[in-house]
């Protein structure tokens, strides 16, 4: 299985340890990256000779908000590529709609147990190591 | 006797022969003149008597058959004569010689009448001379009298003539036409419509109390002014203008537009106008009617204003909802979480009893989860307002039981087809889904039995759905359609299920009600506009 460089943007620290937590529980050894908010993933992506392979968004965040932090991404030339995908516990369906409209590639609830989350974090990683992905 | 008397005598003779012979001639000549002119005169004088007679006929029938009551009557106002009309008139008739004239007049138009008997008297006759007079049976006529005197040889007046008419109906008409002008005028003067004529020009040429007290100027400042550049607003004068050149091409318009009164004020009014048009038919101008709907037309501002604020503050309220629910079910997650690593960091090390004090941690958050996730729904509901669609309720409902889960020892019968109503599907399957899931719920007989069916009444369906559970007691039939009203205390349940089903129910205009006994079961029934 491929080795996924994934930026997660999230701004809580739980949420974090949760996806740390799963991966190591999971023994995958893909790459994580962290950006507690949307700035500071920007300031990450600019970095164009180390783009991660996928990204992890949270929509509830401050300051820049996941729907206006992937508006900024598709409106980069070369950031609109890389497929990203919405960790949210709202099922807003105004969200959903929004987020598919400006271009995700997968809109995934949190469940409230930690086994699901675990369970549901395993298949996402597992699809995605096993696409093609535009590298660097 | 000489020879010479002989011839003298005979000459004699002869001259007397030829003489009484000539007088002769003229006498038979003159006698046959005499016989001519008497057979001429026989003969006119005949002709005459025909003529007389001719004449005299032709008046009587004149008399007879004039449409008009004819009377005649002597000085004192026995009546000596009438038509046939004057008798149908009066109810009378002049063979009884008892009829007098003046006895059917009423008494408090003596004095009018004297004079005017006076004025006959003095000039010969009178026109147009209006009396009331009481017919035969009672009934008071008023009439229209034509009266002249008839004179002897000597010249002296021995009769009065007279024709009557009876203006009764006709007076009666005018006085009603009096009326309703008079009626006409109050309701125009006092009516709370602006009313103003306008010649060809458009200029003013009438206005009432109400339209001068509606724009502010006396009748005398608006007389002659333009009315479509003298009355309304700056912002409206080119509809007005387009108005009125609809309503010269003879159409009858009502529009809305802003008018300036004298003391600068906006309102607004509904102008009505019509051509008017003259005797012949000719247009001669134009009616307008106007109201004053400026404090309408507030109401109408401010409704569209709170409708919209509504709308924005249901679109905020919503969106709120959503966050709070995400904002309350990210801590949750994270206990979780945090409590599933602590059992997984401790294992071995924690006892029996921590075990099982961690289950309830988990349990209580599953349920705090639900609940969170039933009041957004709640507050959703009827927040989105979809197109409502033809649903079919069988196939909702064939899907409905496929994929709700439903214990073994419980059937469910649907007893008659369901029909097709107009609604949003996604929330009618919610209604079946959440009285159908209370049922199996409540449901504590070892057979449990779940029947639903439908009547169609004449504008709605009736739904019911019957369960054999616990049943609810009466006093808290109307409670449970409450939020949080949850009669039993359970992990599976909310409060919530029964006030998202009543929601339903009044978005799709029904009502919802519910029989039940304790221990025996529940029948609930809801309707449903067709």
């Amino acid at each position: 299985m491929k080795t996924l460089n994934i930026l997660l943007i999230e701004d809580d620290m739980i949420e974090v340890m949760k996806f740390n937590r799963a991966i190591n529980s999971l023994q995958l050894n893909h790459k994580i990256t962290e950006a507690n908010n949307g700035e500071d993933a920007l300031k990450l992506l600019e970095q164009k000779d180390n783009l991660p392979d996928i990204i992890l968004l949270d929509l509830n965040m401050p300051k820049i908000n996941g729907i206006e932090f992937l508006k900024i991404l598709k409106n980069d030339e070369r950031l609109r590529y890389i497929p990203t995908m919405i960790l949210t516990t709202s099922s807003n369906k105004r969200d959903l709609l929004s987020c598919f409209e400006i271009g995700i590639a997968g809109y995934m609830l949190k469940p409230l147990k930690y086994e699901d989350y675990v369970s549901k974090i395993e298949k996402l990683l597992a699809y995605w190591s096993m696409n093609e992905l535009i590298t660097a | 006797m000489s020879q010479e008397d002989i011839e003298v005598y005979k000459r004699a003779l002869k001259r007397e022969k030829a003489a009484r012979k000539a007088a002769e001639e003229i006498l038979e000549q003159k006698s046959s003149e005499l016989y001519d002119i008497s057979q001429e005169l026989k003969q006119s004088n005949s002709k005459l008597h025909k003529l007389v007679k001719e004449r005299t006929t032709e008046l009587e029938g004149v008399f007879e058959n004039i449409i008009d009551a004819y009377i005649v009557m002597d000085l004192w106002g026995n009546v000596l004569k009438m038509n046939k009309a004057a008798e149908d008139m009066l109810g009378y008739t002049a063979e009884n010689q008892e009829f007098n004239l003046f006895s059917i007049t009423s008494k408090d138009e003596i004095d009018n009448i004297m004079s005017t008997f006076e004025l006959l008297m003095s000039e010969g006759n009178v026109t147009d001379f209006k009396v009331k007079l009481k017919t035969k049976k009672g009934k008071y006529l008023t009439t229209q009298v034509n009266a002249s005197l008839i004179y002897n040889e000597d010249n002296k007046p021995v009769a009065a003539q007279g024709i009557i008419r009876d203006i009764t109906i006709e007076n009666k008409y005018r006085q009603a036409i009096e009326a309703e002008k008079q009626k006409y005028s109050r309701i125009i003067a006092n009516m709370h419509l602006g009313l103003v004529e306008l010649d060809r020009d458009e200029r003013i040429v009438m206005s009432n109390q109400s339209f001068c007290k509606m724009i502010g100027y006396t009748e005398e400042e608006l007389l002659g002014q333009v009315a479509k550049e003298f009355l309304p607003s700056e912002e409206d004068k080119e509809l007005v203008h387009q108005k009125t050149l609809e309503r010269r091409a003879g159409k009858s318009t009502a529009y809305e537009a802003r008018v300036k009164t004298k003391s600068g004020d906006i309102r607004y009014w509904l102008i009505s106008g019509a051509p008017n048009y003259g005797l012949n038919g000719e247009m001669i101008g134009s009616i307008g009617i106007s109201f004053d709907i400026t404090d309408l037309k507030n109401l109408q501002l401010q409704k569209e204003n709170l409708l919209l604020k509504l709308e924005k503050s249901n679109d905020e309220l919503h969106e709120y909802a959503h966050i709070v629910s995400h904002d309350l079910k990210s801590p949750l997650r994270s206990i979780n979480a945090l409590v599933n690593w602590l059992k997984e960091d401790n294992k071995g090390k924690l006892d029996e009893v921590s075990m099982q004090n961690f289950a309830h941690i988990e349990t209580t958050l599953e349920k705090m989860e639900q609940l969170i996730t039933d009041i957004l729904e709640y507050s959703s509901v009827g927040a989105e307002d979809k197109e409502k669609t033809d649903v079919n309720l069988d196939e909702v409902l064939q899907e409905l039981i496929k994929i709700l889960y439903i214990p073994e020892h419980i059937k469910v019968n649907i007893i008659s087809e369901l029909p097709v109503v107009k609604g949003d599907g996604t929330k009618l399957q919610q209604l079946f889904q959440n009285l159908i899931s209370n049922a199996v719920k409540f449901i504590d007989k070892p057979q449990g039995l779940i029947e639903i069916n439908v009547k169609e009444q004449k504008e709605y369906f009736e739904f019911s759905i019957k369960d054999n559970g616990i049943g609810i007691e009466k006093q808290f039939h109307d409670k449970i359609f409450k939020i949080f009203h949850s009669l039993n205390k359970r992990k599976d349940s909310s409060g919530i299920g029964l006030s998202i089903v009543k929601k339903i129910v009044d978005l799709h205009e029904g009502e919802i009600w519910l029989e039940s006994e304790p221990n025996i079961g529940t029948k609930f029934y809801f309707t449903l506009k067709k």
